[in-house]
């Protein structure tokens, strides 16, 4: 009885006295029975009663994984996290992920059936097989067939092992020693495969370097830069005036710039605020207040703004009396065509900006100016 | 004896039945849909006829040994294009009815004016002349001296079908492509799909492999095939399954181009399919031709299972059937036609050409006894 043993190997002339042993032997129970033989031999699988292989099903099931995957990916970006309409189709449209699927699908079930078949169910990396190392094996990969009785526990009985393949007629018999099944991922392996790593990102990191700085670089694909487009502040042989930026077409306005106050800030007195009162609305003008406004009107729009410390300007109290009353579209013409030293901030505010600052300012004086109902309404 | 000649009865009464129906319809339903089912009749037949023949060629093209045991029953079917001969000989009266490129009508069109030439009757005729020509030849060198062999057991033969093999090849992509471009494509020919050849091929190749396992399994039932094992039929399973994947991705290929291009002159034809009950047509043709059997035989076991295989054949067939249905019957009209004249036209050619391969299937040996690479065959293990 020898506990250390690896596998009982015994070797026959020809296939098919190979065959006829395999049931015999396996009927005796002793150990897995495993054959080796130098070409695929038709039937062995029956006879050695192997299970079916899973690599099928899990090639299936990640390939049908990879397609939802690849619909899902492109699903989520085509209809729900940035909609474009390319071409007139509709953004969740499934013929255009056709392909990719595909892909998918193949990227999955191949990288299953190599790496599944490699790690998963032949247990590589393996170094050093007994197999390998053993007598016969020059014999295996020629001309003879091998048939290993092989240890699945303490209690595996060699010295029956090999009686029984003597029995069977077993030209040869050959006890094979347990490999060395010391720890894998020893601290001396890992510390060298680390070492190689980082050696061999020196070694390219070096080589790019010195490529990219001795040779020169040239440009993989500069369609894009190369383009014939416009710059801003940028001649352009495109136009007959020689610029590239251009003025507006006359009697054009931009989107969201109309209409711009016009008269005199009397005449414009009667227009009305079109925007409604929201959270939104005053957010809106909130923020183009405290971009545009708040230097010199300050927070709270009682003129007093960082400018106005710094350089000593005057700019208007719109808490003052005079301002409490203005109606809307004055305060809204002002915006537009400035006031005194204010310019006009035509350019930067579009038509809703201007509006919501309008009512932004109406809240200040208000908050400034509160009344008791103001904090009921507030109150919950 | 009694049930064959049961069976036989049954078969001429279904011609016969059939006949009348044909009949019927020509004068009862119209020139239009009389041709419309003629043309599918002689197409379907053609491409199968085609399709065996061609998986004939194949085994000698690339010297394959497995299917030699089962190579005579796709020869069989392939004598179906010596019947189909005539079929398409009368099918010629459907060009001035259905084929608007050979109605005068065509000299004024802005498009066929300048095709007029090539989908005038004349040369539409002699270019279908000329495709019965290649295939008698074919069949006369590959099917005949096949035959001549399990007298003279001379393996001169094989040479001599391996040296063809290749321009049979040349012969029958052009064959395939010339019916596709005429009789299908030609319906409609504003039109064109270069790939059409292709698509028409798989779909001719499929339902040639599913009537030669039909075949096998019925002989095998016979006890007519000793020696063809599961393994055989593995292999036939597994041609099956992979070309179900390739029409449908030439299908879809063909599809997706032309939907995202979206030209008005390309996706009409599509926009017809896609509308009304069209539209259901496809999905369920889709459907058949490859969700239902790609599934049915993804399997290892599904492959060398006989009932399982004889389903999908039948399956294979009747998608088959659908798939050219769907490309030729549109031209008539949003509503598709399925009434007595398509039952009438089914019963004669079904019937006619069970008959034929019936009294074929009757002739020779069952296995080219004169094939050297015969016992190879029937060796072959998986």
């Amino acid at each position: 009885m020898s506990e250390t043993s690896y596998a009982v190997l015994g070797l026959f002339d020809t296939p098919d006295a190979l065959m006829q042993a395999i049931p015999k032997v396996r009927a005796a129970k002793i150990g897995a029975v495993e054959a080796y033989t130098p070409y695929p031999i038709h039937g062995i699988d029956e006879a050695l009663g192997l299970r079916r292989s899973p690599l099928g099903g899990m090639v299936l099931v990640m390939g049908v994984i990879g397609a939802l995957t690849a619909f899902g990916f492109q699903y989520w970006i085509s209809a729900i996290d940035y909609p474009i309409v390319t071409g007139g189709k509709s953004p969740a449209s499934w013929e255009a992920f056709i392909p990719i699927m595909f892909e998918v699908t193949v990227l999955f079930a191949t990288f299953t059936a190599g790496l599944g078949m490699l790690l998963l169910l032949n247990k590589l990396p393996f170094f050093g097989h007994p197999i390998l190392s053993s007598q016969s094996i020059k014999g295996i990969t020629r001309d003879r067939y091998a048939l290993a009785l092989e240890a699945e526990s303490e209690a595996f009985d060699s010295v029956a092992a090999a009686r029984i393949l003597g029995e069977v007629g077993a030209v040869t018999v050959e006890v094979l020693p347990a490999p060395d099944r010391s720890p894998f991922l020893t601290s001396d392996f890992i510390l060298r495969t680390l070492g190689g790593i980082f050696a061999a990102c020196v070694v390219a990191g070096l080589a790019i370097f010195l490529t990219i700085k001795w040779f020169p670089v040239l440009a993989p694909m500069s369609y894009m830069q190369d383009q014939p487009r416009l710059n801003a502040q940028k001649p352009s042989t495109f136009f007959k005036d020689g610029r590239g930026m251009q003025m507006p077409v006359a009697g054009t306005v931009a989107r969201g710039h109309l209409p711009r106050a016009a008269g005199s800030q009397e005449a414009a007195a009667t227009l009305i605020n079109p925007l409604p009162r929201t959270k939104e609305v005053f957010a809106v003008g909130r923020k183009a207040y405290a971009n545009r406004c708040e230097v010199c009107h300050g927070a709270l729009g009682n003129g007093v703004g960082s400018l106005t410390a710094a350089y000593g300007g005057k700019p208007a109290n719109l808490q003052a009396k005079q301002f409490l009353d203005y109606p809307d579209g004055k305060i809204y013409w002002a915006i537009v065509n400035g006031k005194n030293a204010m310019p006009s901030h035509a350019a930067d505010l579009t038509e809703a900006q201007r509006w919501s600052v309008v009512h932004y300012v109406r809240a200040l004086q208000r908050a400034q100016n509160a009344k008791d109902e103001d904090l009921k309404v507030v109150a919950p | 004896m009694s049930a064959l000649n049961k069976t036989s009865n049954l078969l001429w009464g279904a011609v016969t039945l059939g006949a009348l129906g044909v009949l019927g319809t020509y004068s009862a339903a119209g020139p239009q849909r009389f041709w419309a089912n003629w043309v599918l009749w002689f197409v379907l037949i053609f491409t199968l006829g085609l399709g065996a023949l061609f998986i004939v060629a194949l085994e000698h093209l690339v010297n394959a040994k497995w299917s030699v045991p089962i190579r005579r029953l796709p020869e069989r079917i392939a004598t179906l294009l010596l019947p189909v001969i005539p079929v398409g000989l009368i099918g010629l009266g459907a060009i001035p009815v259905l084929y608007p490129g050979a109605r005068p009508e065509a000299a004024h069109h802005p498009i066929l004016a300048g095709k007029a030439f090539w989908l005038s009757l004349p040369f539409f005729s002699v270019r279908t002349l000329i495709a019965f020509a290649l295939c008698v030849l074919a069949l006369a060198l590959l099917v005949g001296g096949s035959l001549k062999q399990d007298a003279t057991k001379d393996p001169a033969f094989n040479i001599r079908a391996r040296k063809f093999a290749p321009a049979f090849m040349a012969i029958f992509a052009l064959v395939i492509t010339m019916i596709a471009f005429d009789w299908i494509s030609g319906l409609t020919p504003e039109w064109y799909s270069d790939i059409f050849g292709v698509y028409v091929f798989a779909g001719a190749f499929l339902s040639g492999l599913a009537t030669t396992l039909l075949a096998v399994l019925y002989l095998q039932e016979q006890n007519r095939l000793e020696g063809v094992r599961a393994d055989h039929l593995y292999n036939l399973g597994a041609f099956l399954f992979a070309f179900t994947v390739f029409w449908s991705y030439i299908g879809f290929a063909q599809y997706m181009l032309m939907w995202y291009a979206n030209f008005p002159d390309e996706v009409i034809y599509y926009k017809v399919r896609l509308t009304g009950s069209w539209r259901a047509i496809t999905i369920a043709l889709a459907g058949l031709h490859f969700i239902l059997p790609f599934f049915a035989l993804v399997t290892r076991d599904a492959k060398r299972d006989p009932k399982r295989l004889r389903r999908v054949a039948y399956l294979m067939l009747g998608a088959h059937v659908l798939d050219i249905y769907w490309l030729i019957f549109p031209i008539l009209g949003a509503r598709p036609y399925f009434s007595w004249p398509e039952i009438s036209f089914a019963l004669f050619f079904l019937g006619g050409s069970l008959l034929w391969l019936r009294a074929a299937m009757q002739k020779g040996e069952d296995m080219p006894v004169g094939d050297p690479f015969l016992r190879e065959g029937l060796e072959f293990r998986l």
